[in-house]
């Protein structure tokens, strides 16, 4: 998010006059957000972060909305948000602490906007630092053949073998258990045939998915068990390839996923009618 | 010079040939499986010699240790020369991008709510984008209600920012660097972690 927009791409608030109009660009210092604005505005004031003036920094921080709101720019909901955080803030600190306070009693109201900010600063710098790395095809170039491939993300990979297969299906039933989906309400009549299908109309719509998605429906504990066996069937059919990433030293790491075999095109339909 | 050495001299040519033609960063096991009768110590070492003539003899470029393997790579200060060449746009990291990254580099495995914590922004579009780059990668969920996806650093990321390794990463700051010396503080409001000492 930030405050910069053109006119074509902003959309303008709703009964807003459009001050200025027409198609050229306006561009406001960015901010990436209302802590960023807020870290703006205490540097701006010369005041430290661990003891905000809150009233004024709220008031200028309004300010700014109002400002952008006039430039016809999109405020971001989050904006509004830390609008209100501050106002709530503000009043903590004008009125006395009432009777269900007294615990909170001396806990400053400000002390988690404070812990926010200084933990957004830290990585708002390191992005900077990041920004500053000579980066490849920016400040660096290499020497690349482009005739020479790189290893493909095939090779990569590990194909799945039933033992890992397996241990990945237990943990399923396991995390299905714990969350208690598999007391079964009614006897589902699911067919391996059925969960084929929907395996691989999934696969139709991308070109991987993870193991672990294809369970994530309808989770009772038939319905599961169908569903192994289906992606089972369709390994042994060659429909389907199940693979997991591999480190530099070729140990598996990473989600298991499942791509639909070379060369499997809209006939696997026809294949499953026939062998079932 | 004798027969070893002439050998030596072979293999380094040979070394300094797949580093440089290699599509992404070569490993010292990769130079180890193709070059005859070395290993991957060996290749370590003639890689080094390499470095040292490049820098000895003040080339253009140099050659860098990445994500593992080695690549030879201009100069920074080419770069503006470079990008005359280039035909493709030059690498464009927005400031929420480089943000984006920094919180899931330093936090990784992240959520999307954690990273959206840490900027107070909605996030979606970056990671989308980041992950397109390739500069991130879905590595599994946590294993919360819900089960939101968690995202790390990829390969393509260490290679970009030319780290061997993500301990390479600059040091992330202490908080404390952002407060005002201890004496002259006034007492820290309520919650504020860092402690002043």
């Amino acid at each position: 998010m930030s405050l910069v927009t053109d006119a074509e791409g902003g959309s303008p608030l709703e009964g807003e006059g459009q001050p200025l109009g027409g198609s050229y660009a306006v561009k406001l210092e960015v901010f990436e957000g209302p802590l960023d604005l807020l870290l703006h505005l205490i540097r701006l004031n010369e005041v430290d972060v661990i003891d905000i003036p809150i009233a004024d920094i709220a008031s200028q921080y309004v300010e700014y909305l109002a400002l952008m709101r006039e430039l016809n720019l999109d405020v971001a909901g989050e904006y509004l948000l830390m609008a209100a955080t501050l106002a709530w803030i503000k009043s903590r600190m004008i009125l006395p602490p009432s009777e269900e306070d007294e615990e909170d009693e001396g806990i400053d109201p400000r002390a988690e906007l404070v812990a926010r900010l200084l933990e957004y600063q830290r990585f708002k710098e390191a992005a900077g630092d990041l920004g500053e790395m000579s980066l490849l095809d920016r400040d660096v170039y290499a020497a690349r053949h482009p005739d020479l491939e790189a290893t493909p993300e095939s090779e990569r990979e590990l194909a799945v073998d039933l033992v890992r297969l397996v241990e990945a299906f237990r943990q399923v039933l396991t995390r299905a258990e714990l969350e208690g989906h598999t007391h079964e309400v009614e006897a589902e009549t699911v067919t391996v045939r059925e969960r084929m299908i929907a395996i691989m109309d999934r696969l139709a719509e991308a070109p991987q998915i993870e193991f672990e998605l294809i369970f994530a429906e309808r989770p009772s504990r038939a319905v599961l068990v169908t569903t192994f066996l289906a992606l089972l069937e369709l390994v042994r059919l060659s429909a389907v390839r199940v693979y997991q990433g591999m480190d530099d030293d070729s140990v598996p790491e990473g989600p298991i996923h499942l791509r639909r075999a070379d060369g499997i095109d809209d006939d696997w339909h026809q294949r499953v009618a026939n062998i079932m | 010079m004798d027969d070893r050495q002439q050998q030596q001299t072979k293999r380094k040519k040979i070394v300094e040939a797949l580093i440089l033609a290699a599509p992404e960063p070569i490993t010292a096991q990769k130079l180890a499986q193709i070059v005859p009768h070395l290993k991957p110590a060996a290749a370590k070492a003639l890689v080094a010699e390499l470095k040292k003539e490049y820098d000895e003899q003040d080339r253009a470029f140099e050659v860098w240790e990445v994500a593992g393997g080695y690549q030879i790579r201009t100069r920074p200060e080419y770069a503006g020369y470079l990008r005359q060449l280039q035909v493709e746009r030059p690498l464009r990291l927005s400031r929420a991008a480089l943000e984006t990254l920094a919180v899931v580099a330093y936090k990784q495995p992240v959520t999307r709510a954690e990273i959206e914590h840490v900027r107070g922004v909605d996030v979606g579009a970056t990671v989308r984008s980041l992950v397109d780059r390739q500069l991130i990668r879905i590595a599994g969920h946590r294993e919360v209600p819900g089960r939101p996806m968690l995202y790390a650093t990829t390969r393509r990321f260490l290679e970009v920012f030319g780290l061997t390794r993500l301990e390479d990463l600059p040091t992330l700051r202490d908080i404390e660097e952002f407060l005002p010396p201890p004496e002259e503080a006034p007492a820290a409001p309520g919650e504020v972690p860092g402690e002043l000492h």
